[in-house]
């Protein structure tokens, strides 16, 4: 390393200029050998796209067909067998975030992982994956992650050799046998080969400590379960067997383990089916994804969700006695509200206990050891253990997200026996409250290291940082909940010479071990009988197979799990918790862009909106209707939240459906070492959003009751990408008058009525739609797609899945501020129903590829025409941007480049970004209209690939990179020529309608309407408030 | 010249009034042939320019060169310096293009309409006119053509056999308006210039210093005044003014149809033709008003440019203001009888959304103030009237507003509704046009014959056959060119 | 009192100046028309390449078949430029010491890339497929021509979109049997015979070339 021992003012990652300053480094010398001929292996598409990129403004692209660039093509010396340049080629890796497996399949082009898919074969996605997984990509390319080894020596950071640090750390493992006063702190994770390591270390170093932390944790269910089972356990759901689902502010899709395939096997329940059709009800604080794509769903304060379980409780003891339940609903004196909740209760535990053994109760991590105890007791009495629901012991400390131990570890800091500490993959010092003051303590210590992708908080509060590598760029394993054991392959040697975890963990024990040696030790000491060609198998299909593998699930409760509950429970519920003066509850959640903050510098993640509240760019504290009114807050007034330990100013969101008296601020954001889209104060790049960790104490991590909430007198404009500006009456009549028509929703009461067949057609009546033009017609394919808002769970994965797709620029907070953001597909959310306890909708919205698309008939320069297919094909190299096509689109689909939003790419620091670019999608340039083009790449590449192996096109052969990711199979596309293909058959269905189809316009794309399967009971008091009340900013 | 000027400092002469005995002079104060010439001519043909004149001029030229410069900026940083966003893709741009567009109509109309129809009056105003229009469209013109997002490929707009195989979309109502815009431009220049070749000739005639003398000569293409040359001059006058009518109307219809055509709630009606022609006569009109009532008084020429002339242009103001109210009301009617529930919430919307406010400031200087016009006393005092057509004009321009932005803010899905902002570099766009179209105009008055001298001589009463000697007085040069 | 302000020439030549202003402009017109065009932009490029390689020599002279160094052209996009071991396969025998190859030899022993000059180059915005062609009876020679006979590689063709359209939109002049696909000299007797030849490949293989953007554009 050519800067080695030279001192720099303060840790700045060192950017190459030039590929030849790189060049002299061992990294990149490796890197060159095995990934960068191929990177820069000019040849065919890939050499094009290079080019394209490298190309200083991308307006070269006009002159390219000039005479005469002179450009090179560097081939091979010598090409690998079977890879042919340009191709892309797919291997088997999985995510593991914080122990949470998604298995995964890489696409790599010429040596780049360029886009992630659900392995179609793993158990945990099957196919689908969530956002997290589609922006890993572009977090490995990341020119903010950490690049060097560094140092601190008197208070400056020095870049330093993997080497130097191994010297180092020799000496000092040199200095003890038995692991006197040395400490390890990982994040959760899944992976056998780590824990293995653990394990051996440990037997060397009996006295040395560990520690597992995750700020997201999941204690309260493994006391809750504990206290139930006599163990602690996590409970995973199998909803696709659940008929009624019972989710106590559970985020199913999102937090739950197994979160993509629960979304799978929800979906799999809401397709309108009676015999398959689930009923979700969500009792709940903030707005899940579990509470969105619920049938019911009752807002309550965190305080009353406990007395809601109790009194549940009560109510299935009666029920399990046989007897009915009385009448608690109908007396004269209730309030409404009360009667509401009353009546709810009553529907819950009767729908619960008639389906019993195929009913679910899940709670939220936050939710206090009781209430899982309770939630636990009530599964158990619903007969549901082993069945829609399982509690799978928490055998391995490594696998439990917690973060009871940050208090064990402070207090071993505090005492000083520390001499050597380690964090893996760890950023403690950004989430520890701060009373804890982590930094100061670790400063104090003689030997420590940080071993992660980013130089973030806690990095730089150690003496040593290691660059980590990248799942991506290194060998792992890992295992899902359901023990399938799961390999991860490198797709990329590491960029910056990273080291894993196992990498670093091996120093201790085998040095001259690599991690691909340590991995296949385990399988084989995991799989004794298992031969090469199992390995093989492995690998090619990112998973092992067990035959009958049982899953050893709870079943029977622990005599500790009697507790005694109120008698009047119920009452007490229902009377609902008397208002406390103008102090507020606040809770803190996961968030869904960033999770805890690990994500912070993932620009694709920041930019994509949030499925509820629709911000990007930050966080934002979330407050009911009723709230806002007391407060006098409109959007983006900002609130001042003080807790004992701290204060905090936050931006307001006016959300409908949030308890009174209740403010919800998701955590991860106020990073202060995140890098340059996150936050990076040592370059004065302020953080995005604010930090929320700064409440936590010791005591509380999730809820803080009697916070103290003061309205400041000034504003903070919200980069939100819907409701731009809060809406005004007129607006708000104009939306729910059109609300019925665009989203279409019915009853399964309805859809299945024999007498009166339901068309969701028949919804809009218009007169006999006759064409302009002639029409077109068809001899080949005639693609189009099929969007189920019945399955729809508004996750947004597709959002992020399309960008990563198709290249889609990232226009930062300002531009998405003034409305400009350039996402292909948008998820419209809609609220119906009362301010205080609405229903929403998600509606995914991409390019409908109009049959007689307005936007074509206006384009002056016919860069907007249509293929022969029925594609509405956007011809960037045409179009001029007059915007005609833009203002013509009745969906507004179209994104427009005001600017030439890959402008960063010209500076020298970010040249590897551009390795994350698809080669097969032309990147756009400024001043050119872009929309959704139904992933014509691959489209036409499925098509030359069949055509070359003389053979007709598969359906399903073809898919489009929303469709792929979906978790819930919402999305299908297809040949709607072939009438046998499952959009054809889709498009026939009685719920299929075009929107906006009275306007003639014939859109390809069709939407299945949402299904819902509301209680009796319920629905009689909740779809009958008057339209005009069905808006929130009223 | 004493003359003139003193006839200039007498007090307005009320000719508006209607005797049925007799004909109203078009023509105040003692007028013959040579006073006219005078009048006309001393503007141009004064040695240095007043200091009215520099000031102003300096003011509209530092205006237009800060349109260039912010137009360099433009091109080299991308339209995002606009307050364009997503749904409202269209904003201030097109607005000032169809503002300007407008303004570019009484022009063609006084010139050629009122000509074909005999109407005398026009003769003191149409030159005026003309110019107006020209320069109007010019700066209509810039608009189109740098709000495209690659503004380096805006050739494509024109048809034209290329290696690419690519023609233009002839469907696209903007591909129309690049043909009707152009005709209209080339239509009213030719219009202009060749009514200005007599004049130019007197004015070469008169010049005594070379350099005028040149160029004069040279635009005025050796006008001899003979007789073929009136005889020539008069016919293709009279083909271009038949050329140009339709034109009025065609123009602005079409751009019209870039609205029409699409199907944007708001956009999509078959009243915006004919709606769209009044409002730019009317606008065209408020603007005459607007320029002459100073002009006239600077330079002059209120002999010439009378008070019935005034009167009878706000007429037409009061005339067409009726028909574009009769626009905004039928509007809204067949948003109602329709039943089309997306077109009636535009119209709700812009009467009560969050863009209320620049409709009801369309109604009131569009609809109510022109009403002050059934006052003789407003069609014939010039401060008011001035003061009345400025109201028209910020009318216009935001009648245009809201028809692009009311409409495009709010369209069909509430998911992707937002509001619009200009930037501070729309509205000094917008000023900074007002700049080029007052240089250029100030240009015209200081260099060229304000008024058709030729033209008005025809309306004076000498200009009658029996009056004989008039006939040997009339166009000296010609005869000693003749000799 | 009137003096002429121009010479009396100036009027005599005004029909003079008419016709210049008339004329020149289409003159400078039809100037610029020529040099814009394809065939004066596109054709003819032969940048020297850092190995005389002779496509002369190797395809014509010797027959080498154009797959046996541009192995991908009929699986992928892109008809790949042979590494530098397809180039010892032979030379480590064949004129092994010759200076030409000097490059050839190093690039071998050092593992350094040979940078060979892009000839025919596409603008970025165009995605084409070799695969797509050679595979359907469309040869090497409709695009390079007679490479065979090139010592050093030119650009024969304009490879302009129109170009491009005038095959796809017709393509039977340019279809041949499979198997003569490499075989730059093959010709169909007449362009009669060329036509039948085309038009019952062309039902054979059910070949509709696109002409819609999406096929190059994306």
């Amino acid at each position: 390393m050519s800067r080695q021992g030279e001192p720099i003012a303060d840790y700045n990652p060192r950017y190459w200029r030039t590929l030849d300053e790189l060049a002299n480094t061992p990294e990149f010398r490796e890197w060159i050998a095995k990934e960068f001929p191929h990177g820069v292996d000019l040849e065919g598409l890939s050499r094009r796209r290079w080019l394209q990129l490298m190309a200083a403004s991308f307006t070269l692209a006009g002159f390219a067909g000039c005479r005469w660039e002179k450009t090179e093509i560097v081939p091979f010396v010598h090409r690998p067998t079977g890879r042919i340049p340009g191709k892309p080629e797919r291997f088997a890796t999985a995510m593991d975030l914080s122990g949470e497996v998604t298995g995964l399949v890489a696409t790599c082009v010429d040596g780049r992982p360029i886009k992630l898919e659900g392995n179609p074969v793993h158990p945990s996605s099957l196919g689908g994956t969530d956002a997290f997984a589609q922006a890993a990509v572009l977090q490995l390319y990341d020119p903010d992650r950490s690049r060097d080894v560094i140092a601190r020596s008197d208070g400056q950071w020095v870049v330093r050799s993997w080497e130097d640090f191994t010297a180092a750390l020799r000496e000092r493992v040199a200095a003890t046998s038995s692991g006197e006063g040395w400490v390890f702190v990982t994040g959760a994770t899944s992976s056998p080969t780590v824990r293995r390591l653990r394990k051996l270390l440990e037997q060397r170093w009996p006295k040395a400590q560990w520690f597992t932390y995750e700020p997201l944790h999941d204690d309260f269910v493994r006391r809750g379960t504990r206290e139930a089972f006599g163990v602690e356990a996590r409970p995973v759901y199998r909803l696709n067997q659940a008929k009624v689902i019972l989710a106590l502010d559970a985020d199913l899709f999102f937090e739950s383990t197994g979160h993509v395939r629960a979304a799978r096997d929800f979906a799999a329940t809401r397709d309108g089916n009676p015999d398959r059709m689930s009923r979700l009800y969500a009792v709940e604080t903030r707005w899940t994804l579990s509470g969105s794509s619920a049938d019911h769903r009752l807002p309550l304060s965190p305080g009353e969700i406990s007395a809601f379980v109790d009194a549940l409780e009560n109510c299935l003891a009666t029920l399990a006695a046989g007897e009915s339940l009385p009448d608690i609903g109908s007396s004269p004196d209730q309030s409404p509200e009360a009667r509401y909740r009353a009546v709810f209760l009553k529907a819950v535990a009767e729908d619960l206990w008639q389906y019993r053994g195929r009913s679910v109760v899940a709670a939220g991590n936050w939710l206090g050891p009781e209430v899982h105890a309770a939630v636990a007791r009530i599964n158990k009495r619903l007969e549901s253990l082993g069945g829609p629901v399982v509690y799978l012991p928490v055998s391995d400390p490594m696998t439990a997200r917690t973060a009871e131990s940050l208090h064990a570890l402070h207090e071993l800091l505090v005492s000083g026996s520390v001499q050597n500490i380690l964090f893996a993959d760890t950023n403690p010092v950004y989430s520890a409250p701060l009373a804890m003051k982590l930094n100061q303590l670790i400063e104090r210590i003689p030997f420590s290291a940080h071993l992660g992708l980013y130089a973030d908080e806690t990095a730089l509060s150690c003496r040593w940082h290691i660059p980590m590598a990248h799942f991506l760029e290194a060998w792992g394993d890992a295992e899902t909940w359901d023990g399938t054991y799961t390999v991860v392959q490198p797709m990329i040697a590491p960029l910056w010479g990273g080291k894993s975890v196992i990498e670093l963990l091996s120093l201790f024990l085998d040095a001259n071990k690599n991690a691909q040696d340590w991995v296949y030790e385990t399988f084989q000491a995991r799989y004794p009988h298992s031969q090469a060609a199992d390995w093989e198998r492995c690998l090619a299909q990112g998973l092992f197979r067990e035959e009958n593998r049982q899953l050893n699930s709870l079943t029977e409760l622990a005599n500790t799990a009697k507790r005694e509950i109120p008698g009047d429970a119920v009452e007490r519920f229902v009377a609902g918790e008397k208002s406390t003066g103008n102090s507020v509850s606040v809770l803190l959640t996961a968030d869904y862009s960033v999770y805890d903050g690990r994500f912070a510098n993932n620009a694709w993640l920041q930019e994509w909106p949030d499925p509820v509240t629709r911000l990007t760019w930050g966080n934002a504290a979330v407050i009911g209707v009723e709230t806002a009114r007391g407060l006098d807050c409109k959007d983006g007034s900002v609130i001042r939240l003080e807790v004992s330990s701290a204060t905090l100013d936050l931006p307001v969101v006016v959300v409908p459906g949030i308890p009174p008296r209740t403010v919800v601020v998701s955590l991860g954001y106020g990073r202060s070492a995140a890098g340059h889209v996150g936050g990076l104060v040592r370059e004065n790049i302020p953080p995005v959003g604010v930090n929320t960790y700064a409440l936590r104490s010791d005591a509380s991590q999730f809820v803080f009751s009697g916070v103290k909430v003061t309205k400041l007198p000034r504003n903070q404009p919200l980069a939100s990408v819907q409701d731009h500006h809060l809406i005004d009456r007129v607006g708000l009549q104009g939306r729910v008058e059109r609300l019925g028509e665009l989203v279409r929703e019915v009853t399964l009461e309805r859809l299945t009525d024999p007498h009166e067949p339901y068309s969701a057609e028949e919804v809009v009546h218009h007169p006999p739609l006759e064409s302009l033009w002639p029409e077109h017609t068809y001899d080949g394919h005639r693609w189009g797609m099929a969007v189920d808002l019945s399955k729809c769970i508004g996750c947004g994965a597709c959002v992020v899945a399309c960008q990563a797709e198709n290249n889609i620029p990232v226009v930062g907070p300002a531009q998405v501020m003034r409305s400009r953001e350039m996402h292909w597909i948008r998820i419209d959310r809609y609220f119906t129903g009362t301010p205080e306890n609405p229903r929403t909708v998600h509606q995914p919205v991409m390019c409908q590829q109009c049959e007689m698309a307005p936007c074509e008939q206006v384009c002056p320069v016919a860069a907007t025409v249509h293929s022969h297919e029925g594609l509405n094909d956007m011809v960037y190299n045409r179009c001029i941007g007059t915007r005609y096509c833009a203002n013509n689109c009745p969906y507004k689909v179209r994104r427009f480049n005001y600017f030439y939003y890959h402008k960063d790419l010209d500076n020298p620091r970010n040249e590897v970004q551009k390795m994350v670019y698809n080669p097969e999608v032309t990147i756009r340039s400024r001043g050119v209209m872009e929309k959704c083009t139904y992933c014509v790449q691959r489209i036409q590449n499925a098509k030359i690939e069949a055509k070359n192996q003389r053979r007709p096109l598969i359906d399903g052969e073809i898919q489009t990179a929303c469709q792929q990711v979906c978790p819930a199979q919402a999305i299908v596309f297809g040949d709607l020529a072939d009438p046998s293909s499952a959009v054809a058959q889709l498009h026939q269905s009685n719920r299929a309608y075009g929107m906006l189809a009275e306007l003639n316009v014939k859109p390809r794309t069709k939407y299945l309407a949402r299904v819902r399967n509301p209680h009796p009971a319920l629905q009689a008091i909740e779809y009958r408030e008057p339209a005009a009340t069905h808006e929130h900013g009223a | 010249m004493g003359s003139a000027s003193t006839i200039s400092r007498q007090p307005e002469v009320d000719n508006t009034m209607s005797d049925p005995t007799s004909r109203p002079p078009l023509v105040l104060g003692q007028h013959d042939f040579a006073t006219v010439t005078e009048t006309v001519a001393r503007i141009p043909e004064r040695p240095g320019t007043t200091l009215a004149w520099k000031l102003s001029f300096a003011v509209a030229a530092s205006l237009a060169t800060m349109f260039v410069v912010l137009t360099g900026y433009l091109f080299v940083t991308g339209i995002g310096i606009w307050g364009n966003n997503s749904p409202v893709f269209w904003g201030f741009p097109i607005v000032n293009f169809v503002f300007w567009v407008g303004i570019g109509h009484a022009g063609t109309l006084i010139s050629a309409i009122l000509f074909l129809f005999r109407q005398h009056w026009r003769t003191s105003i149409n030159r005026f006119a003309e110019a107006m229009t020209v320069f109007a469209v010019v700066c209509a013109g810039i608009f189109p053509a740098i709000h495209v997002g690659r503004v380096w490929y805006v050739y494509w707009l024109l048809p034209y056999p290329n290696p690419m195989g690519m023609w233009p979309n002839f469907r696209s109502p903007l591909l129309w308006d690049v043909f009707a815009v152009g005709t209209y431009m080339t239509v009213s220049v030719l219009f202009w210039y060749l009514g200005m070749i007599p004049d130019l000739a007197t004015l070469r005639d008169r010049a005594t210093r070379p350099l005028p003398r040149l160029l004069y000569g040279l635009f005025s293409l050796g006008w001899s005044g003979s007789a073929r040359h009136w005889h020539r001059f008069e016919k293709a006058y009279l083909f271009l003014a038949a050329l140009a009518t339709p034109l009025v109307l065609s123009v602005h219809s079409v751009v019209s149809f870039d609205f029409a055509v699409s199907l944007i709630p708001g956009w999509h009606t078959t009243i915006f033709p004919p709606y769209f022609v009044a409002g730019a006569i009317f606008s065209g009109f408020a603007m005459v008003v607007t320029l002459m009532v100073p002009a006239r008084e600077f330079f002059g020429l209120k002999d010439l440019v009378t008070l019935r002339h005034l009167d009878n242009m706000n007429k037409f103001i009061l005339a067409t203001s009726f028909m574009v109210g009769y626009a905004y009301l039928i509007e809204v009617f067949m948003a109602w009888y329709s039943g089309n529930k997306y077109e009636l919430f535009t119209f709700i919307n812009r009467a009560l959304g969050p863009y209320a406010w620049a409709y009801w400031t369309m109604v009131i200087c569009n609809v109510a103030i022109p009403q002050l016009f059934w006052f003789k006393k407003c069609r014939t005092t010039p401060w008011i009237m001035w003061i009345i057509a400025i109201f028209v004009n910020i009318g216009m321009w935001f009648e245009r507003f809201v028809i692009i932005v009311t409409s495009l803010s709010r369209d069909f899905l509430p998911g992707s509704w937002a509001l619009y902002k200009p930037t501070l570099i729309d509205f000094l766009m917008l000023i900074g046009s007002f700049g080029i179209f007052f240089t250029l105009f100030l240009l015209f008055c200081r260099y060229l014959p304000m008024v058709a001298m030729a033209e008005v001589k025809t309306v004076l009463p000498q200009a009658q056959v029996h009056h004989r000697h008039a006939a040997e007085e009339h166009a000296p040069s010609e005869l000693e060119y003749a000799r | 009192m009137f003096k002429p302000y121009l010479p009396l020439w100036f009027d005599r030549a005004r029909p003079i100046f008419g016709a210049l202003l008339l004329f020149l402009p289409l003159y400078l017109l039809g100037v610029a028309w020529f040099a814009a065009d394809p065939q004066t932009i596109d054709i003819g490029y032969s940048p020297a390449q850092p190995v005389p390689f002779s496509h002369a020599l190797h395809a014509g002279e010797l027959g080498l078949d154009c797959r046996y160094c541009h192995t991908t052209v009929e699986k992928a996009a892109h008809a790949a430029i042979p590494s530098t071991e397809i180039c010892m396969n032979c030379h480590d025998r064949i004129a092994a010491n010759s200076p030409k190859l000097a490059l050839v030899r190093e690039s071998y022993a050092t593992g350094q890339p040979i940078p060979w000059v892009r000839v025919h180059d596409l603008p970025d915005f165009v995605y084409f497929d070799h695969s797509a062609h050679v595979n359907r009876g469309v040869s090497c020679v409709e695009c390079h021509d007679r490479v065979d006979r090139m010592d050093r590689v030119y650009q024969a063709k304009t490879l302009r979109m129109g170009w491009c359209l005038e095959c796809h939109r017709n393509p039977e002049q340019h279809l041949r049997p499979q198997d003569q696909i490499t075989n730059l000299a093959w010709q169909a007797g007449s362009p009669e015979e060329q036509q039948r030849i085309g038009e019952e490949l062309r039902r054979k293989n059910n070949i509709q070339p696109s002409t819609s953007c999406s096929t190059c554009h994306r």
